[in-house]
């Protein structure tokens, strides 16, 4: 086992319209679906995010799936092993595109406090296996960071920001 | 050729049912972006490969359920005539009859109850 | 009992340690071939294998094993002294069901072969390690091991197939992976398979300083981080000799309690998610936000704590925070009526939870158990009372016990652990004394003395060990985690055996497993 680098081949659609593209953009981003890949502790973050606290549901990312073939966003959250490495990358291909990526978490986005010298065990880094999209740093982070992250991605997918950024307070 | 013209509404809403999905799938088809990795046409089995077979002989208990199903499936069928001709009379001796045919084919469902099937054992070894 | 074992074991080196020093009470050297007579010797006397673990000194290798008892604490640790190249051992996996696991652990990490030992492929590892990672100096894998610690071969028949309960699953709790063989809906056999989130803990101890590694044990477990880090800071004050002041001793106490409440209401969630009811997971969490916010103000974390210190504490308590305890035990007396009615007394929950997956008294000990399960099979085994810490002795508290073993009884007995706990957090905040919440005089570089210690605590999972060498420099030599759910799940694949696939389920969510701290 080890890495295994993706092989991903990429066509457009047939019809492309700049509306259709736009209208189709806007769904989506309303509706991201995220592949439950809960790996350590950013997973109970991201389970509490879910929750009736910080509801992620209202911004339509609520419904956690099990299966890629109905998701298109692998919340990557939690440290990427060398056994766990060609799995990640099986499963990102088994999903449809259009798929987005989010690294939560240091480990995720580079390999976290586990990298000392002499390490062998730990990928550091989610990026060196599939492109992501959006980092979300933190040990584990807060979930307004999560919810931050998933505006971020909107933001990405639309063009425009939907949501006006909270006020600080200090 | 006039009792044909009545089921002209049939005919439109079987047209309009399969349009209806079939529809989806073509403008799925025209606008979606296509990928294709290595491993996209796999077998989905939680990332790992699936190894093993899967035609492999299955326990013979399971044909129960195929006759459970068949009782079921075709009682709904029989009674979907049964009930539009049932309004049209009105006296008892249609009601009995209704009752011994339900009663015949409900005899299916009540062996495979009386064998068991609805039970199953916790554990077994 | 000391005269006993001399006098059943004549011709051992045995000699006795002082407890509250070292951990142990008896200290045994043994030669490699009087390992069986001494392990059946335990093993006939009613002991438990409690841990078994491996040390690299540079000319010689130690397999080290403590038993315990579980009527009354008495631990004995038996050291084995083997060569450093070729290191072999027989193997004990016939007489304890939980050693099958250790020996492959220690194989894979050190290269001790265990003669006569069913399978002795990877465990937490990947195929394309070279080298034992634990030793201190490089060894390369010999090539006729290559073969050996390559992953097993699965033989299918005609009536059975191979079924991946694979490390992306909802109901997993975290990268396990267990391979199924099923006929129809029922399990003939399983096996889990590990190391999908080996982040080398125990090889990171090594290379950090004893300050340096306080962040690391609460990611192990990262539901009850508060008391992985009460085992690892007791760990080194014991060794080192440090005195903890009562106040902190009485907090930590306290946020312990808190966490381990924290902890019980995730997995009250997370396992009725598990058998399909989703919405008590909404009402676990919202208690579980209360206590973060508590816990927050103090310690400044939401999950992974680090909070206490080399003889006390990071930060001291406040009035919001004692405010807010008295005001979150009050508040969670009556959400608990919420929870009876949902799932106590639910009829479906009741058909699934009552008579499945029962676990008896010898299999417990065979296996090692700890924690709800232990308890719910009917033995009142917690470290809290059988060897109190912190301050654990001044508050007056009744341990759950089930009668049955299954997982009924399993959940009755967190439900009134969190009764429990509500009980220690409000008599330890009338008891909280003032003073000074950390000692004075401790080194930044801590030093301590050369030697060995072990050290438990009740973690919500079970009992923790923690199990230090040091060799006097700034970094420990060797330290070893004792985590409660890798016994825990090694009763798995015996309880699963025949049962309908969502019952192995049920019984895989009742066993309160965390994996990362199984991988370490």
């Amino acid at each position: 086992m080890g890495k295994r680098s993706i092989y991903l081949e990429t066509k457009d659609p047939i019809i492309k319209f700049a509306l259709v593209e736009k209208v189709l953009d806007l769904a989506r981003a309303n509706s991201l679906w995220p592949l439950q890949f809960g790996l350590a502790c950013c997973a109970i973050e991201m389970m509490s995010t879910a929750m009736a606290r910080f509801d992620m549901d209202r911004f339509g990312a609520g419904i956690f799936r099990s299966t890629p073939r109905q998701a298109d966003l692998m919340i990557v959250s939690g440290t990427v092993t060398k056994k766990m490495a060609p799995l990640l990358v099986t499963l990102y291909e088994q999903m449809p595109s259009p798929k987005w990526v989010l690294a939560m978490g240091n480990c995720a986005i580079s390999g976290g406090p586990f990298v000392y010298e002499g390490q062998y065990n730990v990928v550091e880094g989610v990026d060196l296996l599939v492109p992501v999209d959006v980092y979300v740093p933190g040990c584990p982070p807060r979930p307004e960071g999560l919810l931050e992250g998933l505006m971020k991605l909107e933001e990405k997918i639309t063009g425009t920001r939907r949501f006006p950024t909270p006020e600080k307070r200090w | 050729m006039k009792t044909l013209i009545e089921f002209y509404p049939v005919l439109i809403f079987l047209l309009v049912a399969i349009g209806f999905g079939v529809a989806p799938l073509i403008i799925a088809f025209l606008i979606a972006p296509r990928t294709r990795g290595e491993k996209t046409r796999n077998t989905y089995e939680c990332g790992v490969e699936p190894f093993g077979g899967a035609w492999i002989r299955y326990s013979a208990v399971y044909y129960v359920y195929a006759l459970i199903f068949i009782a079921f499936d075709v009682d709904v069928l029989y009674l979907f005539p049964l009930a539009v001709s049932y309004t049209r009379g009105g006296n008892a001796y249609e009601f009995y009859s209704l009752l011994v045919f339900i009663a015949l084919l409900a005899l299916a469902v009540i062996y495979a109850w009386g064998k068991g099937v609805f039970t199953w054992k916790r554990k077994i070894l | 009992m000391l005269e006993n074992i001399r006098a059943a074991l004549p011709g051992i080196n045995i000699s006795e340690t002082s407890y509250p020093e070292r951990g142990y009470h008896l200290a045994m050297d043994a030669g490699r071939e009087q390992i069986l007579k001494v392990v059946g010797f335990f093993d006939n006397n009613g002991f438990c294998l409690e841990d078994l673990c491996c040390v690299d000194y540079v000319d010689h290798l130690e397999l080290v094993y403590f038993f315990n008892k579980h009527s009354e604490p008495y631990r004995v640790k038996v050291a084995v002294r083997l060569e450093p190249d070729k290191p072999a051992a027989p193997t004990i996996s016939d007489i304890y069901a939980i050693s099958h696991w250790y020996e492959r652990e220690i194989h894979e990490f050190y290269g001790v072969y265990f003669e006569n030992h069913p399978n002795l492929a990877y465990l937490f590892l990947h195929d394309g390690i070279d080298s034992y990672p634990l030793r201190k100096n490089m060894t390369k894998v010999p090539e006729e091991d290559k073969r050996l610690l390559g992953s097993s071969v699965y033989k299918e028949s005609e009536d059975t197939f191979f079924v991946n309960l694979g490390p992306q699953h909802p109901s997993t709790h975290g990268v396990l992976r267990v391979i199924i063989k099923m006929d129809g809906e029922y399990i003939l056999s399983s096996e889990p398979m590990l190391g999908y989130l080996h982040r080398m803990h125990e090889k990171m101890a090594e290379n950090r300083n004893y300050a340096q590694f306080i962040p690391n044990p609460g990611r192990m477990d990262y539901l009850g981080a508060l008391n992985f880090n009460l085992a690892y800071v007791e760990t080194v004050e014991k060794l080192s000799g440090i005195a903890v002041p009562e106040r902190a001793l009485y907090i930590r106490t306290i946020t312990c309690e808190l966490n381990r409440i924290a902890s019980h209401l995730l997995w009250i969630g997370a396992f009725l998610a598990d058998l399909g009811g989703l919405t008590p997971f909404l009402y676990a969490f919202d208690d579980r936000e209360n206590i973060l916010d508590i816990l927050e103000g103090v310690t400044g974390s939401r999950l992974t704590y680090s909070y206490f210190r080399f003889g006390g504490l990071y930060n001291d308590v406040d009035e919001r925070f004692k405010d807010g305890a008295r005001a979150f035990i009050q508040r969670m007396w009556k959400r608990l009526d919420i929870y009876d009615q949902l799932i106590t007394k639910n009829v479906i929950f009741i058909n699934r939870a009552k008579g499945v997956g029962i676990l008896d008294r010898n299999m417990v000990r065979k296996f090692g158990c700890s924690g709800p399960v232990i308890r719910g099979s009917g033995i009142p085994f917690d470290m809290r009372k059988v060897e109190p810490y912190a301050a654990y002795s001044n508050t007056d508290f009744e341990i759950p016990v089930g009668a049955n073993g299954d997982i009924m009884d399993r959940y009755l007995i967190r439900v009134r652990e969190i009764e429990t706990s509500l009980q220690i957090i409000g008599s330890a905040l009338e008891k909280l004394p003032s003073g000074p919440f950390n000692a004075e005089k401790v080194p930044k570089i801590l030093k301590p003395p050369k030697g060995d210690v072990y050290h438990t605590v009740e973690s919500p999972r079970g009992q923790l060990g923690v199990y230090l060498v040091s060799d006097g420099s700034e970094t420990p030599y060797r330290m070893r985690w004792r985590v409660p759910s890798y016994s825990n799940l090694m009763t798995f694949p015996y309880l699963a055996q025949g049962t309908l696939i969502a019952d192995a389920i049920a019984i895989l969510g009742s066993l309160d497993l965390v994996i990362p701290e199984i991988d370490r």
